[in-house]
């Protein structure tokens, strides 16, 4: 069983950090038009303090419980996956089903030289497996070594 | 340009669309024209909207109409020994060429008007393609049955022979049975009937689909007309109860003084409404029924007003699925569904092999599509799955009616509705269980839609073993094997069983699973 690569953690924070700062500055919206509003009943700036709080906490909390929870292992004759803070899933793709693959990467992954492995299977919950957090490289050897697996016909 | 290899019988230049093509796309396209000059047509009275109505008619005849006579002129399909041709389009000239190995299936569809002018739509599907890869609408039914005919005889000849090369300028189009009206002559090798309804039983299965979908769009369709002729709903009844004798007074009198009555009396007016829409949609869309089984394929053709001529290939079909309801249970009848994985987006997923048969005949037939024995015995999930639903169902229920009762303190009595949900969560569970027997794994859930899926070993996509962090602190997990195809809203997902269990039914899953591809020792894949 192997570990994400320790850097997707960071590429997690800055994706989470981006969200957050758009809902943080969405709330702060809310609470300047209303600042001068004589109806008010919430003190000033305190929904802004709570978004802030909360977009803090998970920010800096959710990545790293992630990785944590994140293993996968690519076996002779599948490829195993165990994730998920809140639900843990376990799951078995055998090679054989595998119908096409790819690896992509994103701009902020790019600048950490991260990539996904995207494994589409012909199952209809998981027509897409991901796997991120890889080092580029690796993703594609993982690739590569999947590839030699793939059946004629795997429906 | 480059034509395809001329076959004897085919004119050189190819085939074109029945004349009649062009008959039945104008008549088809008159609804859409009305519908839409109809709000003009209401108001033509009103600030110039002649003019406009006029443009529009002027424009659907010199550019729609022309269109239709240039788009029918442009088709023309070849059938050859080796594919069908089809080129088409007006801006843009489309060729496409189809290989008959890489064809599925070949639907012939009739729909009312086509049938009354002897025609037929033919829908062309490969194996590789997601979406239909050629239609030709219409051609004769003859033409058809003879495109079917030498797919099938070009298919017969590749698995009879498979290195033999097809003989150029073949006598492919020598059978041309209009089979479609009488049900095929034994021309077929071996096609064997599997399953009809008589009349009698296709108006019972109706009885037993209740839908308000039907009576939905009938009122909405109203409504549009009311909307577009100004009239008010409210002042029509009006007229009709005055048209009436006594006139409308004495009905509003009986409405104000017993509301309740009328409240009721207007769900069942709805709910018969919706009985008997049920009844005609299902004898329209089940007249007739038969099934076949032809070779390696199922072949079922039923249908009142259109008629539907379908053929699924076994080796797509990817799990069998009874279904049934309470009622339907109550007097023993069920429904067989094919989860099937391939051509059409649209037909990916279920397809009704049987729409409504007993439990022996089910029993008796579905064994051909794919040989099971149904297990005696299921086992059941934990029972803390009753605990789980239940307080899953409670929080729901009570997030409803927490801002109903702020508002309308009445809604209160919605809590002794709870025991019922407790009365559903047992309900569930007692239904819900799962058995592994003979590389079938078998699982069964729902109350008032009842499904059993029975899915083979060799159709296993991916398997998942799945814990919430509530069913984690009851040490619980959810088991679920992925197929092609499969629904997304109802899964053969197997809840709420003991997390041992789970890891242990995974692995002896994924076991079955890698025995039947041969491999001998398989590692434990939880690891």
């Amino acid at each position: 069983m192997r570990p994400l690569d320790p850097a997707i953690q960071t590429v997690w924070t800055i994706k989470l950090a981006v969200l957050w700062t758009v809902i943080v500055l969405g709330v702060l919206t809310y609470d300047v038009l209303r600042l001068f509003d004589a109806g008010r009943t919430v003190p000033a700036f305190v929904p802004t303090l709570a978004a802030l709080a909360a977009g803090l906490a998970v920010t800096l909390a959710v990545p790293r419980l992630r990785y944590r929870y994140w293993r996968f292992d690519l076996r002779a004759e599948e490829l195993y996956l165990e994730r998920g803070i809140w639900n843990r899933v376990r799951t078995v793709v055998p090679l054989r089903r595998i119908q096409h693959l790819d690896v992509s990467q994103d701009v902020i992954e790019r600048s950490f030289e991260l990539g996904k492995l995207i494994v589409h299977t012909a199952g209809t919950r998981s027509s897409d497996v991901v796997l991120p957090g890889l080092h580029i490289t690796e993703a594609e050897r993982l690739r590569d070594e999947v590839k030699h697996s793939i059946t004629e016909d795997a429906v | 340009m480059e034509r395809p290899e001329p076959l004897a019988p085919t004119p050189d230049d190819g085939h074109r669309l029945h004349v009649l093509t062009l008959v039945q796309r104008v008549l088809k396209s008159l609804p859409a024209l009305v519908l839409a000059t109809l709000p003009l047509l209401a108001r033509r009275s009103a600030d110039g909207g002649n003019a406009f109505f006029l443009g529009f008619f002027v424009l659907y005849g010199v550019v729609a109409l022309p269109l239709m006579l240039v788009q029918y002129l442009r088709f023309r399909y070849w059938i050859t020994p080796r594919e069908i041709v089809i080129h088409s389009g007006v801006f843009t000239r489309r060729k496409r060429n189809i290989p008959l190995e890489r064809i599925q299936n070949i639907e012939v569809e009739r729909s009312l008007l086509p049938r009354l002018l002897g025609t037929a739509k033919v829908k062309i599907e490969t194996a590789g393609s997601t979406t239909t890869e050629g239609v030709l609408e219409y051609v004769t039914v003859a033409e058809a049955e003879r495109i079917r005919q030498v797919v099938r005889s070009f298919q017969r000849r590749a698995t009879t022979e498979p290195a033999a090369a097809p003989a150029p300028g073949a006598p492919a189009a020598s059978v041309a049975a209009p089979a479609l009206v009488s049900p095929p002559a034994a021309e077929e090798e071996d096609r064997r009937l599997l399953a009809t309804m008589p009349a009698r039983r296709v108006w019972l299965s109706g009885m037993f689909r209740f839908s308000l979908l039907y009576i939905a769009l009938i009122f909405s369709a109203m409504q549009y007309l009311f909307d577009v002729f100004g009239l008010d709903p409210d002042e029509l009844a009006f007229r009709i109860a005055r048209a009436m004798r006594g006139g409308l007074p004495p009905y509003a009198e009986a409405v104000q003084a017993s509301p309740w009555f009328f409240g009721i009396a207007v769900a069942l007016a709805a709910a018969l409404l919706g009985w008997l829409t049920g009844v005609l949609v299902n004898v329209n869309r089940y007249h007739g029924f038969r099934l076949w089984r032809v070779g390696d394929k199922l072949q079922k053709r039923h249908g009142l007003l259109t008629l539907t001529d379908r053929t699924i290939p076994l080796k797509k079909v990817q799990a069998l699925l009874w279904r049934s309801n309470p009622l339907m249970r109550r007097f023993g009848w069920y429904r067989l569904e094919l989860q099937t994985m391939g051509y059409d987006v649209g037909q990916q997923g279920h397809q009704v092999a049987v729409p409504f048969a007993k439990r022996d005949e089910i029993l008796a037939l579905a064994p051909q599509i794919r040989p099971f024995a149904l297990p005696e015995v299921f086992t059941p999930v934990s029972r803390l799955t009753i605990r789980r639903r239940l307080i899953r169902y409670s929080v729901v229920w009570l997030g409803v009616l927490a801002p109903l009762a702020y508002f309308f303190p009445v809604a209160l009595w919605g809590l002794l509705a709870l025991p019922l949900l407790g009365y559903l969560a047992v309900l569930q569970y007692r239904h819900h269980g799962y058995a592994f027997a003979g590389g079938l794994l078998y699982v069964r859930r729902g109350v008032f839609r009842q499904h059993l899926w029975i899915l083979p070993v060799e159709r296993f996509q991916v398997f998942y073993a799945e814990a919430t962090y509530f069913q984690r602190r009851l040490g619980l997990a959810s088991v679920y094997v992925d197929t092609a195809g499969a629904g997304t809203f109802s899964t053969p997902e197997i809840d709420d069983v003991e997390a041992g269990t789970a890891g242990t039914l995974v692995q002896e899953l994924y076991r079955h699973f890698q025995e039947h591809f041969g491999v001998r020792h398989p590692a434990d894949p939880a690891g």
